[in-house]
């Protein structure tokens, strides 16, 4: 009873809230500015420790905004938002978060968080990166091999040859069933069946023959690999270290991040994206920014999202400087990517589509632990 | 169980009087412990709950998601805890009992282990033992011509191994904290009667250690169970999964339902073991070995075995101890992880910024959030230790006290669960029952309280436990006596059981502290100040791929343990000034 009417005065208070967010929503920089110096604080969870460079570009660009950064990774965030607004409490304001299907299923459709996208940067930004959540940047999950080892390129060039004997036990990657981003890249490959169809009879000349229990050719795919004695490892440190080492016998190729080849020289690493791979070589998949619901600080939270997005320089200025890595891709399109490495339209990866993988992650999820 | 019934009327308000204590642990440890198990268990009703149970139970995923999982777990929790005993009991034996030479330093080298974060000893057997399987790095002996087999670099017998490795030193120090109280006088009378040396340790010493060897071996297999980075690192690569690694993948993929049923079958699972381990202490007679007589400690002459019995409880330490912390100091000081003992340099520790190495950043000690850190780090570990010894002694006293009943069942199995609640869930419950203001109190949302209380229940069994093992063995005639004069029940705590008990209780405090220093995921989950502590300084420069930072504070933290247990140490000995 009491609950009905607090929920109903609540939902009361919330008739001009929402107006004045739709204000917020539409506002300038400058102006968002002016509210967010009287709301003083702005609290952002985010994914990548790279959120201390930010602190200290915002407080710079706008001083008496102190920003507080918090280190989550993004099953945490999500638990802890989750657990906080059944609480009733509502003290973050910004998520940075990737997970993106996982978001999208237990933050956006409940309204726990909203996609704001900045004014400024709604003609600079594709459609896809939009809606429904709007996308900061892009990581990958791509085949990667030891370019000392295979002076003359990928040992791979059809994601089928994995499954051949020869690459038993020497194909890697971080467990699936307890990293994300691995499921994804599997989910992804299985919604592209007619592609890994016609990849098969590309690698072997004969139509692919799928088991009567699985949906199509990307199913098929994750099946034999796993049959072909996958190696599953707990990180990627680990996985770096057994494809990328120097002067290796043999080693093997994983699907692991691009952006870690920048860690080659220090690390004495040879890793090397295997880019000319049928019908693709992994994904990309986004890193989100969202205002949490009811945010303590509104217009500060946007403000923060909006500065994120660094200036209109081709690095994107201080504010994108932390995320510029060469292997990461910023969806902004004013925003250059790094010259040596692939362009984005030249990288054959897929870019996940966040609903399909959503909608399809537990099925494949269920399939992996059957083969494991 | 109602005794009342039959009892005379002021029996019965006696009796009423007495249980009032046990009936207000029971409310403490309901609200701390039970509320955040009914919570994962009611999230597991819900229709994607009882979805997860299907799969989990009864589908095409169960051997995958729990038969083999679980025979998996059973192995290592067994095995680890048959392991514990043996070598936490006789390194216990060693240092407490023997005039083994060297006992002092053989006492810290064995505390050791548990201070250092289990993943420290797996990367340390990966670094020794890795094999092909793990593509182009190789470990020490296959690059130096052996070959090294998968069942031996990976699976089962290297996460027991190190398992054992880690948690042998937390028997030990349980067990030897017991055997320090076995009093001379019991082992002078049974040698005046002519009773041989085998004779006494079977029919003197083993039975009066009993408690400290159950709790030690319910301790460790509840931690070997539940714990997760020896398993994902050296079981992944041959696809072994534990519960727990499980348990682990599922809330990080996004499946939480089937995560908290996997919890709650493990802590089912669990809970049948630590019901058997606790009808075996109900039921056997029971020694009071802690009178207010005598407490010298009585050493066996180990006469042509000293040195062989050194060299034993030496080389462990030496392979437990040694081995890891030169893994650990060594991947702080090389600039490539795959040559740990080349072009060493101090950068990581006190570099400059701005230079070639680590893209620019600096050394920990020119970080300046470090101090804060440290700070936070040493208030939180201090504090939390202090008042899980105070619930634990409150409730261990309860426990033992009402032996056998009904309420001293459910709590010591109440009081164990925390260490199997994944801190994931346990967070989002204290988010849940603190968030907002309850009754009296304001919201502790955020707040260093909150992370206190939730860390102090978190931290439960091993408090428990540890004062458990000291108390069963002080014998009531001396708080009796104290009651007869008048004294009440605090002072009592204060000046009888707390002075005899001490050693024990430090043995737990100084778990709970340790624990808590390394602890990231209830600190992450629960804590939203912008000074952090150490180990979530230590999750950035991970997360960052800077490892030597990372394992350069790791180092921080395994010093500041030694020496909180230094200072345990001689904190000890000048409470108990009757031993000298």
């Amino acid at each position: 009873m009491f609950k009905t009417l607090k929920a109903a005065l609540l939902a009361a208070a919330c008739v001009p809230a929402m107006a004045a967010a739709q204000d917020l929503d539409t506002m300038s920089a400058a102006e968002l500015y002016e509210q967010a110096k009287v709301e003083k604080t702005v609290t952002v969870f985010s994914l990548s420790s790279r959120i201390a460079r930010v602190e200290k570009a915002f407080e710079e660009a706008y001083p008496g905004v102190d920003l507080v950064g918090v280190d989550l990774s993004s099953a945490k965030q999500i638990a802890r938002v989750v657990a906080e607004q059944q609480a009733g409490v509502h003290a973050v304001d910004v998520l940075y978060i990737a997970d993106a299907p996982v978001v999208l299923r237990d933050l956006l459709a409940p309204g726990r968080i909203q996609t704001y996208v900045p004014p400024r940067l709604a003609d600079q930004l594709d459609a896809q990166f939009k809606s429904p959540l709007l996308v900061h940047r892009l990581s990958t999950k791509v085949l990667m091999y030891n370019e000392q080892a295979h002076p003359d390129g990928s040992p791979i060039t059809n994601l089928w040859q994995l499954t051949l004997p020869e690459w038993s036990g020497r194909v890697m990657m971080v467990d699936p069933t307890q990293r994300g981003e691995l499921l994804d890249l599997l989910t992804e490959i299985a919604l592209h069946p007619d592609e890994m169809a016609a990849a098969y009879k590309a690698q072997f000349g004969s139509d692919i023959a799928v088991d009567s229990d699985l949906n199509g050719a990307g199913e098929q795919f994750i099946r034999n690999l796993f049959l072909n004695d996958l190696v599953l490892v707990a990180n990627s440190d680990d996985l770096n270290k057994a494809v990328g080492t120097k002067d290796a016998k043999n080693p093997p190729v994983a699907f692991g991040t691009y952006s870690d080849r920048r860690d080659n020289e220090e690390e004495g690493w040879a890793l090397q994206v295997a880019n000319n791979v049928e019908p693709a070589n992994g994904i990309l998949f986004p890193a989100v920014l969202a205002v949490a619901d009811k945010a303590p600080s509104p217009a500060a939270a946007r403000l923060v999202i909006d500065f994120m997005f660094g200036d209109d320089s081709p690095d994107g200025g201080p504010a994108f400087a932390p995320f510029n890595v060469p292997g990461d891709y910023a969806t902004r399109k004013t925003i250059a990517d790094d010259p040596d490495s692939v362009p984005l339209e030249q990288l054959k990866a897929w870019t996940i589509n966040t609903e399909a993988v959503a909608e399809h992650r537990a099925r494949i999820a269920d399939l992996i632990i059957t083969l494991q | 169980m109602s005794p009342s019934d039959t009892a005379a009327p002021f029996r019965r308000r006696r009796l009423t009087a007495a249980r009032l204590v046990p009936l207000s642990m029971i409310l403490i440890v309901g609200l701390l412990v039970l509320a955040p198990l009914l919570r994962i268990l009611l999230a597991t009703l819900t229709p994607p709950g009882l979805e997860a149970w299907t799969a989990i139970l009864a589908s095409p995923m169960s051997p995958n998601l729990w038969w083999r999982p679980l025979m998996n777990t059973l192995i290592l929790g067994l095995g680890v805890s048959a392991g514990c005993l043996l070598l936490g009991g006789f390194t216990a034996w060693l240092v407490v009992m023997t005039d083994v030479p060297g006992r002092r330093i053989l006492g810290v080298m064995h505390t050791l282990p548990f201070m250092i974060p289990s993943f420290a000893a797996a990367l340390a057997w990966g670094t020794l033992f890795r094999n092909s399987r793990m593509g182009g790095s190789s470990g020490f002996f296959e690059a130096n011509g052996f070959i090294v087999p998968d069942w031996l670099a990976w699976g089962i017998v290297p996460v027991l191994i190190v398992l054992i490795a880690h948690y042998y030193s937390l028997a030990f120090t349980i067990i030897a904290a017991a055997l320090s109280s076995v009093g001379a006088d019991l082992v002078e009378a049974a040698q005046m009667t002519g009773a041989r040396r085998p004779r006494i340790f079977f029919g003197i010493v083993l039975p009066v250690v009993t408690p400290a060897l159950v709790s030690a071996a319910s301790l460790t297999l509840a931690g070997a169970v539940a714990n997760f980075a020896a398993p994902a690192l050296l079981g992944l690569p041959v696809r072994m999964q534990t519960l727990s690694t499980r348990l682990f993948g599922m809330i990080e993929i996004g499946q939480a339902e089937r995560g908290f049923v996997l919890a709650l079958l493990l802590i089912a699972v669990s809970g049948v073991f630590l019901f058997l381990s606790d009808r075996l202490v109900s039921g056997r007679r029971a020694f009071v070995t802690v009178t207010g007589k005598g407490g010298r400690t009585r050493r066996f002459p180990l006469g042509r075995w000293r040195w062989p019995l050194f060299a034993a409880g030496f080389g462990l330490a030496v392979v437990t101890t040694v081995v890891p912390v030169v893994v650990l100091v060594a991947s702080s000081l090389a600039p490539q992880a795959g040559a740990l003992f080349s072009n060493w340099t101090l950068h990581f520790w006190i570099g400059e910024g701005g230079g070639q190495i680590a893209q620019g950043t600096a050394g920990i000690f020119r970080n300046p959030v470090l101090i804060a850190a440290l700070f936070n780090t040493l208030k939180l570990g201090v504090v939390v230790a202090l008042i899980s010894m105070l619930l634990g002694l409150a409730l261990a006293h309860t426990i033992t006290r009402n032996k056998g009943t009904v309420l001293a069942n459910i709590l010591s199995q109440l009081a164990f669960l925390p260490l199997l609640i994944p801190s994931i869930a346990f967070a989002a419950a204290y988010i849940a029952l603190f968030g907002a203001p309850l009754g009296p109190l304001p919201s502790l949302y955020g707040t260093f309280t909150l992370l206190v209380i939730a860390a102090a229940a978190h931290n439960l069994p091993y408090a428990v436990q540890a004062g458990r093992s000291v108390l069963g063995q002080i014998a009531t005639d001396l708080e009796e006596s104290a009651r007869l004069t008048g004294a009440g029940p605090l002072r009592r705590m204060w000046a009888i059981i707390f002075p005899l008990a001490i050693r024990g209780l430090l043995a737990g405090a100084i778990l709970v502290f340790v624990k808590m220093v390394r602890d990231l995921s209830l600190v992450v989950l629960l804590f939203s100040a912008t000074s952090p502590v150490l180990s979530m300084v230590a999750y950035r420069y991970a997360a960052e791929g800077f490892m030597q930072f990372a394992n350069a504070i790791t180092v921080l933290i395994l010093v500041i343990c030694l020496a909180a247990s230094l200072i345990a140490q001689a904190l000890q000995t000048r409470v108990q000034k009757w031993k000298e």
